[in-house]
């Protein structure tokens, strides 16, 4: 499958789906003039990747210092797909990586946590 | 004259602590632009990271409601998708007692007021732990009823302001009114 990598942009986040290494990662900020439009083509790969995974392992990092509102349901509808995907017998590890300065982004990633019952949900620091 | 006249508008905002202020056309590209300044000015003023990023949140939460919901495009009257990205609003941030003060305002239709004030009423009366239930709520649910976003904007802000929002409303004529939006952080 090829992966999928879009540079970061001044509103929109970096995404970088590595499918060989199963590790996919968004990061960076996210306040897009269109979610939509941004988003869909992600939750497209995605949902190809995670039909193919089977009962394989996969590790999804969100590395993100900013998300709007509507950001912030489009996480919503990724996380709920990572879910799915280990629910059906995946190993999904989640990453939500937070700026300790922001504890609202730390409050935020306990949120989608607190969802998550098959994939497995950690919580740190950004390094550096 | 010329330069007396702008100077005293100059002069009455700086008076109120406002260090920026907008009036005008509104367009995601302004957000992009002015969110830009504003990032710039408080990293100038060795705000802390928390307090950064919260008034940016709130910046863009404002501006992308005036975007979507202020009922004034440049045809005046006219409501319509070929205005959409482009209606008109007032947006303020200054500094009071402290506090970064973020003002956000913009037309609505009258018959708009009564859905607004009950729900920014509701929010407004809630503590950090019912705002967090609250955004939980609203991120799952579906959009509420009059709203083109995930229902969430008021919610965000209130969480990332440091004191309860306030808000109000004057009629501009029989069919429309000024709705203003005050966060403080």
């Amino acid at each position: 499958m090829q992966n999928l990598s879009i540079p970061a942009s001044a509103r929109t986040p970096a995404i970088d789906f590595d499918f060989g290494k199963n590790h996919l990662k968004l990061s960076g900020e996210s306040y897009p003039e269109d979610v939509t439009e941004f988003y869909n083509p992600v939750f497209s790969a995605l949902d190809a990747y995670l039909a193919a995974l089977g009962q394989g392992s996969c590790r999804f990092d969100f590395e993100l210092i900013y998300l709007n509102s509507s950001s912030a349901k489009a996480v919503m509808m990724l996380m709920d797909k990572l879910e799915a995907a280990a629910a059906k017998g995946a190993a999904v590890d989640v990453y939500w990586f937070y700026d300790k300065e922001d504890d609202t982004m730390q409050e935020l990633g306990e949120e989608f946590g607190e969802d998550l019952e098959n994939a497995k949900f950690h919580l740190e620091k950004m390094s550096g | 004259m010329l330069a007396r006249e702008l100077y005293d508008i100059r002069s009455i905002l700086r008076k109120q602590g406002i260090i920026f202020a907008y009036s005008g056309y509104v367009t995601e590209a302004v957000l992009s632009g002015v969110g830009d300044a504003i990032k710039q000015k408080l990293l100038f003023d060795d705000a802390d990271t928390k307090t950064l990023r919260s008034v940016f949140a709130v910046f863009v939460e404002q501006m992308q409601n005036m975007i979507r919901y202020s009922v004034e495009t440049p045809k005046s009257g006219v409501i319509e998708p070929s205005y959409s990205g482009i209606r008109y609003g007032v947006l303020t941030i200054g500094q009071e007692n402290g506090d970064y003060v973020i003002y956000a305002g913009n037309l609505i239709q009258r018959s708009d007021i009564k859905r607004l004030r009950e729900r920014l009423s509701k929010i407004r009366g809630m503590n950090k732990e019912e705002l967090r239930a609250l955004y939980k709520e609203r991120l799952r649910g579906d959009p509420e009823e009059g709203s083109k976003g995930a229902g969430l904007g008021f919610v965000e802000i209130a969480r990332r302001a440091s004191k309860p929002i306030d808000f109000d409303f004057t009629d501009v004529d029989d069919e429309y009114a000024f709705f203003t939006i005050k966060a403080s952080v």
